[in-house]
């Protein structure tokens, strides 16, 4: 019996959640002629500080950026070639992001790397710097910095790593072919984090759509110490983090609190096998697997240099199958980012591009809630959506507070249900922000 | 190129308010071509006249109102509709017709229109039709012809004594059929019954209500000492059951307000059938839970995730 959490959707039934585009595609991989490498693919530090300078010439897995404060990570060419450019570009956020581009040679000529060895046998304490080093953020979507997340505090007791592989959002299939594709990497990048945070006990969650992805990471973690596969019911938001929690362990992250205070760590099995790559051999993360999908002519999972432009990924999948495509999303259909436009870049957190036609992209017209009670239904974390959607378009921001606006995780699951296609989400998420502006001006 | 742009989902769930509402349109076919099958002609011109007048009244307020045209979410063409199968036969048509304006106009669209109505509009129209013209709206036919299926021979005859503990098989096949007397939608228990597997298949509508409100009715008249299936399967409690008390708008939002609104109506049918005035208390029962929804939606709590740890 697979292991879930109360509420949630099945997205897009009519499609499969979109999977079946990309499912048996295996990763092929794509070089582009220049990356545009953001600085602030990681969150929770400042963007990194560059240490090159236009016509510099840099090595692939050479540093670029020196990562800001003790959360502060690194970033590292990920190719080999000439710095073009030092400077601000627009990428997926509202401003411009500090940027490197770089134009590749082609050589693929490599810095010396050092590695640790094995993930069994290395010393634990020297786990961390080398996950920072290799500039590992939360490959999920978050970016939150790895080592930082790993980093327990005394005042913590944390018993459990969950590597996540639900990969529950629409589209998606990076994390299920890692899985088929790199399955070791995955377990030991868990047993580099489990020593690391000196945790016995892994588990690797995976959704019960996935048996092949079950199946090669079963094998690949027989024999390894205190590390689990749990299958877990198909549902959205199975892979986010306190849904997940509360499936494996039957633990609830306190309201306000982290996955710490519940005795668990949660990481992305693509981070995994990054923090894999850094521990054995001091590889540093300048390459991920992203699907590309949606109105592309061949959809592909591809590996691609961190800093490709969408344009040039898309273009590797022989380009759209509109004549202009109506968006294009980072991410997942739920909880994806549309993109400003098409040449942004490939991050350390890009799952997923999705293209949408012109139709599809058009959003219809909200129209009154009718009460039909498919937002409470799905609600993963257990609130009153349309309450909170009432109290925001009021803007009674106290009132919405009293009903748990805070705990929302913005899973969008009851926008996605919502018959009369109601913005909810967007509305909570501008109250929330608005709460946070006002908490820091202490008003 | 101008790409869109918004925040998730950037796609949504194919159900939506018009074909929710077209789903419950579908719904009702059968009961409509029951109320044809028995009553003919006289049915189809109540029907008609009851659901053109509630569109009617919808698009001409709207209009005046310079408020956005909603015609085609379909919901005032349901009220209509269920307000001439609420109807018995014998009705002058000026009366469903007074009641598919009353409904749209002073219970629907005076309080916001469609979302923001705290009575269901059919049902407090045929409140309102029932004191005003009792007489009208109280003569039911016994249809001159009856359903059978071929599967057996119907009598008529048999359902016009009173209700006994346990029912003569017969009986309850009449009562399934709808060869008895009564509002001409909700006489036929079959195409009602047709109505609630197709809304529940479809995820129009959840269990919990239909099965709170038909279970209590069933009990409470079994501890009365009455056949707990012809206590479901007569008057108007199913029809009332699957199509009114199921109502979106003026029903609980929470699971547990939901069970709590159907054994609240289901109680009510029983106490007002056996110890009012009134032979028939489905219209009051749900009313009244109506009106009890904001208090239930108020006062039932919700345990958020995390919420308990927190503070223990």
């Amino acid at each position: 019996m697979s292991k879930t959490f109360r509420g949630g959707v099945h997205p897009l039934p009519g499609l499969h959640q979109g999977k079946p585009l990309t499912d048996n595609k295996p990763v092929k991989p794509y070089v582009s002629e220049t990356v545009c490498i953001p600085l602030n693919m990681h969150i929770a530090a400042p963007p990194s500080t560059p240490v090159v300078k236009k016509g510099d010439r840099v090595l692939m897995g050479q540093v670029i950026a020196e990562g800001v404060g003790p959360r502060g990570v690194p970033v590292h060419a990920s190719v080999s070639g000439t710095v073009k450019e030092v400077g601000n570009v627009q990428q997926l956020g509202a401003r411009t992001s500090p940027c490197i581009t770089i134009e590749n040679d082609f050589q693929d000529e490599w810095v010396e790397l050092k590695g640790l060895g094995n993930v069994e046998t290395c010393d634990p304490a020297a786990i961390l710097p080398a996950i920072q080093a290799a500039g590992i953020c939360g490959m999920g979507g978050a970016g939150f910095p790895t080592h930082f997340k790993l980093s327990v505090p005394p005042d913590k007791k944390v018993d459990t790593v969950i590597l996540n592989g639900a990969e529950c959002e629409t589209f998606l299939n990076a994390d299920h072919r890692l899985m088929l594709e790199y399955p070791g990497k995955v377990v030991d990048g868990l047993r580099a984090a489990m020593r690391a945070a000196n945790v016995e006990t892994g588990y690797i969650a995976i959704e019960d759509n996935k048996r092949d992805a079950i199946a090669a990471i079963s094998k690949a973690a027989a024999g390894r110490k205190g590390v689990h596969v749990v299958a877990l019911r198909a549902k959205y938001p199975q892979g986010a983090e306190k849904q997940i929690i509360k499936a494996i362990t039957g633990r609830e992250v306190p309201s306000g609190k982290l996955p710490a205070d519940a005795g668990c760590i949660v990481m992305n099995v693509g981070t995994a096998a990054a923090v894999a790559d850094a521990v054995i051999d001091g590889r540093p993360l300048v390459e991920r697997i992203t699907t590309v999908t949606g109105r592309v002519r061949e959809p592909s999972n591809l590996l691609l240099r961190i800093g490709t432009i969408f344009l040039d990924a898309i273009g590797a999948c022989g380009g759209y199958t509109v004549e202009e495509p109506g968006k294009i999303i980072s991410g997942g259909t739920m909880t994806g980012i549309a993109a400003p436009s098409e040449t942004v870049s490939v991050t350390k957190t890009t799952g997923g591009i999705v293209v949408l036609s012109q139709k599809e992209a058009t959003s219809m017209e909200e129209s009154p809630c009718i009460r039909c009670s498919r937002c409470v239904e799905v609600c993963p974390m257990h609130l009153n959506p349309f309450k909170l959607k009432n109290l925001c378009d009021m803007n009674d921001l106290k009132a919405a507070q009293a009903n748990h606006i805070m705990d929302c995780i913005l899973c969008s699951s009851c926008s996605y249900i919502c018959p009369s296609r109601r913005w909810i989400m967007s509305s909570i998420k501008n109250a929330r922000e608005q709460i946070i502006a006002q908490q820091k001006k202490g008003v | 190129m101008a790409l869109h742009i918004s925040t998730g989902p950037h796609l949504r769930s194919r159900q939506d308010t018009p074909s929710l509402m077209r789903d419950v349109l579908i719904a009702l076919c059968p009961a409509v071509a029951a109320s044809l099958y028995f009553y003919g002609l006289k049915a189809l011109w109540i029907l008609l006249v009851s659901t053109a007048c509630a569109v009617l009244s919808e698009y001409v307020w709207q209009r005046l109102m310079k408020k956005p045209i909603r015609l085609n979410d379909f919901s005032a063409a349901v009220t209509g509709l269920l307000i001439g199968l609420n109807m018995p036969a014998t009705v002058p048509v000026w009366v469903p017709a007074i009641g598919s304006v009353f409904a749209i106009i002073i219970v629907k669209q005076l309080f916001g229109g469609i979302g923001h109505n705290f009575l269901n509009p059919a049902l407090a129209a045929r409140a309102v039709l029932l004191t005003s013209w009792p007489s009208y709206m109280t003569k039911a036919l016994v249809p001159e012809r009856t359903l059978t299926f071929g599967l057996f021979e119907s009598s008529v005859d048999a359902i016009t004594s009173a209700t006994p503990l346990v029912a003569p098989v017969a009986d309850i096949r009449n009562l399934l059929m709808g060869n008895i007397a009564g509002a001409i939608g909700e006489t036929c228990k079959i195409a009602v019954l047709l109505g609630l597997i197709y809304l529940l298949i479809r995820g129009v509508i959840r269990w919990q209500i239909p099965v709170c409100m038909l279970g209590t009715v069933a009990l409470m008249s079994w501890i009365l000492g009455k056949d707990p299936l012809t206590a479901v399967l007569s008057g108007g409690v199913l029809f009332g059951t699957v199509f009114m008390a199921t109502d979106y708008v003026t029903t609980p939002m929470l699971k547990v307000g939901q069970a709590i609104f159907g054994v609240g109506a289901g109680i009510l049918v029983v106490l007002i059938r056996n110890y009012g005035n009134y032979p028939e208390g489905v219209t009051y029962a749900i009313l009244i839970m109506n009106i009890v929804t904001p208090l239930l939606d108020r006062s039932l709590k919700r345990k958020v995730y995390g919420e308990v740890k927190q503070n223990g």
